[in-house]
């Protein structure tokens, strides 16, 4: 636990990073509210039946919230992320690290726990607190039929930020400067997103999709949510594309992370 | 019960690519526990680096077993390094901390407990001459600051043994001579083993009892330092103006052995304990006008240059094997 400690320490020296894991916060409060809200229908008494019936907690409001929730833990991974990896690489730190008793493996998985946890502050644990607020307001019967709301929410977000997660770590191994390592991250997503756009526009073939990890990723939240999935391939194949995707990633950290580069 | 070495080395051969760096190299270096230093010398691409690296763990050996401190570098790699510190050559750091917490982190790294790492972090960072500046980040250190920061990192868990790999790079002379009387005082007062590699023979003489030449991946020449320094043959070059016809015959008076090379030239073996005054008193008594007089013992520069095939032979052997053929 020593590199995650010195990890943490790091990071929230950092003024930009607290600042938008405070700003992050924002949208979680105003879903907070609009749960209350939900669970006081007293208070919207002059509004529109309609509207009245329309607003509702249910999977359709979890993955509004995931998918906002997601975009701002996309930024702070960019933003963060390579700051724990890239200065070890571009400062040649790693050969130190490693000549204690510290494989690689346990190097990456402390990085990974560190960017892990910093994007679960923002993500899976605000969501099971609004999940908790609404089942404390809507009562045991609410929570007994839609507790794999909850269940949802956290596994889909878990996915998010391990992709997240490993992506800024493979970004950081790769380019091994901090600003360019956190610009790949970002560019890794709307890269993919464009290629698998102009794939389509050419082909006519919604399979492309399953080259789009936001967009599987979001597909996979929809199956888990119970919501309309958006036309294109199923669950199974976006989360068979996700593996591979994590698979790629894992092995970039594998051949980069070492603590001597050897030219051949 | 045998002695363990502090490097054993069995056949070992290190591959990079399809390229073979070390060819199959077998020797065992120093005896752990002793405060012995170990040199590594070679000319640039000679695989010192590689070996180091190999002994680390860092790289696979492809056939052939290191072991270092008696336990083998790719099985026991965890123990190994929990008893080891390692110096690289090359800038190794992380910028954006203070001196005092890089240190605390490295050595609850190798395993000592926060308050016990905190407190050696500041007693080495005083003991190199950083105390002053730990509180500074180390992207901020001159280049001499950050090599006694590397040196800090090594030490600061008290490891057994310290692998230094070109310790005195880039350094200015004062810098340089503070960093061998550390790596010394490292040995002579903590009892640690060192590992030194470097292409400085003066640090290497300064600072080894053992030293190893390497050249294209294989042991040229492995000798004892403290042996070689024991010995302590020297060996005089000698100019002379007047008749020095005599002058072999009267050498044995001294105990010392010479060849003539003409022109009034010698080259004269001294015994151990023979000091350059003995020559002084020959030449006055056979009324020989001394116009030169170089006086050197037998440097590990001539051990190299040897090794590395520059000299067929040392002065010293030549004058020896010389003797009585003039």
């Amino acid at each position: 636990m020593v590199l995650p400690r010195y990890a943490w320490r790091r990071l929230y020296q950092e003024r930009l990073v607290v600042v938008l894991t405070m700003a992050a916060f924002v949208w979680p409060l105003l879903c907070a509210g609009f749960i209350y809200l939900t669970n006081h229908l007293e208070l919207l008494q002059g509004l529109d039946p309609e509207f009245r019936a329309f607003i509702q907690v249910d999977g359709r409001f979890f993955s509004i919230f995931m998918y906002v929730q997601a975009g701002f833990a996309g930024l702070i991974a960019a933003l963060a992320g390579p700051g724990l990896v890239a200065p070890d690489l571009s400062n040649n730190a790693l050969p130190l690290y490693f000549s204690r008793p510290l494989t690689r493996w346990t190097y990456a998985l402390a990085r990974l726990t560190v960017i892990g946890g910093m994007l679960s502050i923002v993500t899976w644990v605000p969501g099971l607190l609004l999940f908790g607020l609404q089942v404390a307001l809507a009562g045991g019967r609410w929570f007994l039929a839609n507790w794999t709301l909850g269940a949802g929410v956290v596994a889909g977000f878990l996915l998010w930020v391990l992709i997240l997660s490993l992506v800024a770590m493979a970004s950081s191994v790769y380019v091994k400067w901090r600003v360019v390592a956190g610009a790949v991250s970002l560019a890794f997503f709307f890269l993919l997103t464009g290629v698998t756009e102009m794939i389509e526009q050419v082909f006519r073939a919604t399979w492309a999709h399953v080259l789009d990890p936001a967009w599987a990723v979001n597909r996979v939240w929809c199956t888990l949510l119970g919501v309309d999935p958006p036309a294109g391939p199923g669950a199974a194949a976006c989360t068979v594309s996700l593996a591979a995707f994590i698979l790629l990633l894992g092995l970039v950290i594998e051949r980069k992370l070492r603590p001597v580069e050897v030219v051949r | 019960m045998d002695k363990i070495p502090i490097v054993e080395l069995e056949n070992l051969k290190v591959k990079l690519g399809r390229r073979e760096i070390l060819h199959g190299i077998t020797c065992r270096l120093g005896v752990s526990g002793t405060g012995q230093a170990v040199g590594l010398l070679g000319p640039n691409g000679a695989g010192k680096s590689t070996l180091i690296l190999t002994l680390l763990g860092f790289l696979r050996p492809s056939a052939g077993h290191a072991r270092i401190l008696g336990m083998d570098c790719r099985r026991n790699v965890r123990e190994a390094h929990s008893r080891i510190g390692y110096m690289p050559e090359n800038d190794s750091f992380v910028g954006e901390m203070t001196a005092v917490t890089f240190l605390r982190q490295m050595a609850e790294l190798s395993g000592l407990p926060a308050k016990a790492a905190l407190e050696k972090a500041h007693e080495v960072l005083f003991h190199v001459g950083l105390g002053e500046s730990r509180y500074r980040e180390l992207r901020t250190y001159s280049y001499g600051m950050k090599q006694m920061a590397k040196l800090a990192q090594a030490i600061v868990h008290g490891p057994e043994l310290v692998v230094l790999d070109e310790p005195t790079n880039g350094l200015d002379p004062a810098a340089r001579r503070r960093m061998l009387k550390l790596v010394v005082d490292m040995k002579t007062e903590q009892g640690m083993n060192v590992l030194v590699c470097s292409h400085l023979l003066a640090d290497i003489e300064q600072v080894c009892d053992e030293a190893v030449i390497l050249k294209d991946g294989a042991i040229v020449h492995h000798c004892n330092l403290e042996e070689e320094r024991r010995s302590n043959k020297s060996f005089v070059e000698l100019e002379v103006t007047g008749d020095d016809r005599n002058l072999r015959m009267a050498l044995p008076e001294i105990g010392a052995e010479g060849v003539s090379e003409g022109g009034g030239r010698w080259r004269i073996v001294l015994p151990a304990g023979v000091g350059v005054e003995a020559i002084w008193g020959l030449t006055a008594r056979q009324n020989l006008l001394v116009r030169k007089l170089t006086h050197r013992r037998d440097t590990l520069e001539e051990i190299f240059l040897k090794a590395m095939g520059h000299l067929l032979h040392t002065p010293g052997e030549s004058a020896a094997l010389d003797v009585g053929r003039t």
